[in-house]
């Protein structure tokens, strides 16, 4: 719990599926206030990272550590599993296709965990989901079902829904990947506004601009491991591997 | 054939009597819905067991139900149920286990498929934010899942309707056995037959209308 520990961090995260070998022995550590943005070809193994450190995935080897505690390991002992059912809602994910349920309102989808999770009222929990949306600036959305938001109405709600657990650190899988560009923009600048306000986020994302101007570190992934990580934009200002040069090369029109 | 004389008042005198039949008919029906709901639901927990021996003996009862005729399933359970356990069973009551299984092997395939339909992202997306797999069961799986299920249970229900005829082999008194008592005493099986099949028509055909048009309301939401 001492304040040098990171947040969150992958602890040397093997991923094998089958004989399908997806991460090799990642290391990547996430301070508070962090906005590290992970970067790469697709299949290059930042879903997966994402997903152990979500608790969806379990390593091959390594572990993950939340604020000094292992949380999940190669089939993991009871203290672990303890440990991560303790932390499970502090760490919030964004989905790249939203996953909101769609047999419930906008209101009902943020209510839902605060309410049977952390056992709150249900006026508190309406509260802050009311306000939530008011952040995401869709609080006249409050009563609408999924299947009548835009897709970046449906991100912003699902980002909202996250939040509504207050987590300490939010993780993005391309979360404005599967939108059309004109709706990119209204998710990108909730992202942003969160940013600012100091949440700890890591985002695997394939937007650049977001990952330079916002990100605080940015990591580069290749075919499994980490290939590069830079502070803030200095990864595209000069990236030292020939691998990230190729890649950057792909946005450069950009 | 040109030559026939229709003598409709046949029929027309019976009618109480074909009626009762038709009322029998509806109680097997319904009778057999239920119990085959809550057998579907124990094949498919069965088969979607974490236990090997209990995925066999689930899968082993649809494969074997689904794969012999339902006709010769009833009359396995009407006469040799009782000469393996040595007990009676009414016809009626063999008429409706028989009923239940067979439509118990494929309304486990209707739960089945409905729980599946369900996104796995939904369930990781209440996984990520701490519901408990039993919650994310009860409030994110069992609804959706339920929605789809609905129509294709209603379907089966037209399809017992059809099927409870099936009872005249082992004279069940439905209204296929009536009419099958009627035109051995009337000698008009023409109008006979011709009145029940119009009358399991005027039965089904709404329904099954009614549950496309629920089915086409639900693909729209």
């Amino acid at each position: 719990m001492s304040s040098t520990s990171p947040l969150i961090l992958a602890d040397g995260i093997t991923k094998r599926f089958g004989a399908n070998q997806v991460l090799t022995r990642v290391s990547l550590e996430v301070l508070e206030r962090d906005v590290v943005c992970v970067v790469g070809p697709s299949g290059s193994g930042k879903t997966t990272l994402l997903r152990c450190l979500a608790l969806l995935e379990e390593p091959s080897e390594g572990r993950v550590v939340m604020e000094g505690v292992p949380i999940s390991t190669p089939s993991p002992d009871k203290q672990v599993k303890a440990a991560a059912r303790e932390v499970r809602s502090e760490i919030g994910m964004v989905f790249q296709h939203f996953n909101l349920w769609p047999h419930m309102s906008v209101l009902q989808n943020l209510i839902e965990a605060p309410i049977r999770v952390k056992k709150m009222p249900r006026d508190k929990a309406v509260a802050i989901a009311e306000s939530l949306l008011k952040k995401v600036d869709l609080f006249e959305k409050r009563d609408a079902y999924p299947a009548r938001l835009s897709g970046g109405q449906q991100q912003r709600v699902a980002i909202a829904r996250a939040l509504a657990m207050s987590p300490k650190v939010l993780l993005f899988d391309e979360a404005t990947s599967a939108l059309d560009p004109e709706l990119r923009r209204e998710v990108l600048a909730v992202m942003r506004q969160l940013a600012r306000e100091g949440m700890t986020m890591l985002v695997v994302t394939h937007e650049m601009g977001f990952a330079r101007h916002v990100g605080t570190r940015t990591v580069f992934m290749d075919r499994g491991e980490i290939v590069e990580a830079a502070p803030g934009s200095a990864f595209f200002d000069a990236p030292q591997t020939e691998r990230a040069q190729r890649f950057l090369q792909q946005f450069a029109d950009e | 054939m040109f030559k026939y004389q229709f003598r409709w008042d046949t029929v027309w005198g019976s009618f109480d009597f074909l009626m009762s039949g038709l009322q029998m008919t509806l109680i097997v029906s319904a009778a057999t819905l239920v119990l085959a709901m809550i057998g579907g639901l124990i094949i498919a927990l069965l088969d979607m067991s974490r236990f090997r021996a209990l995925r066999w003996v689930g899968i082993s009862i649809g494969e074997v139900v689904r794969n012999t005729p339902i006709l010769v399933q009833l009359l396995w359970v009407y006469y040799v149920l009782p000469i393996v356990f040595g007990i009676r069973i009414e016809a009626l009551v063999a008429l409706i286990i028989g009923l239940a299984l067979y439509q118990a092997a494929f309304i486990s395939e209707v739960y089945r498929s409905g729980i599946q339909s369900v996104p796995k992202g939904h369930v990781e997306a209440a996984q990520v934010l701490g519901l408990t797999p039993l919650q994310s069961f009860r409030r994110i799986v069992l609804p959706q899942a339920i929605k789809m299920t609905l129509p294709p249970l209603a379907s089966n229900f037209v399809q017992l309707i059809k099927f409870s005829s099936l009872g005249a082999v082992i004279s069940v008194s439905e209204i296929t056995r009536r009419g099958m008592e009627l035109s051995a005493t009337n000698f008009r099986p023409l109008e006979t037959f011709t009145f029940i099949a119009v009358v399991y028509f005027l039965i089904c055909w709404p329904l099954a209308m009614a549950i496309r048009f629920w089915e086409r309301r639900l693909q729209n939401r």
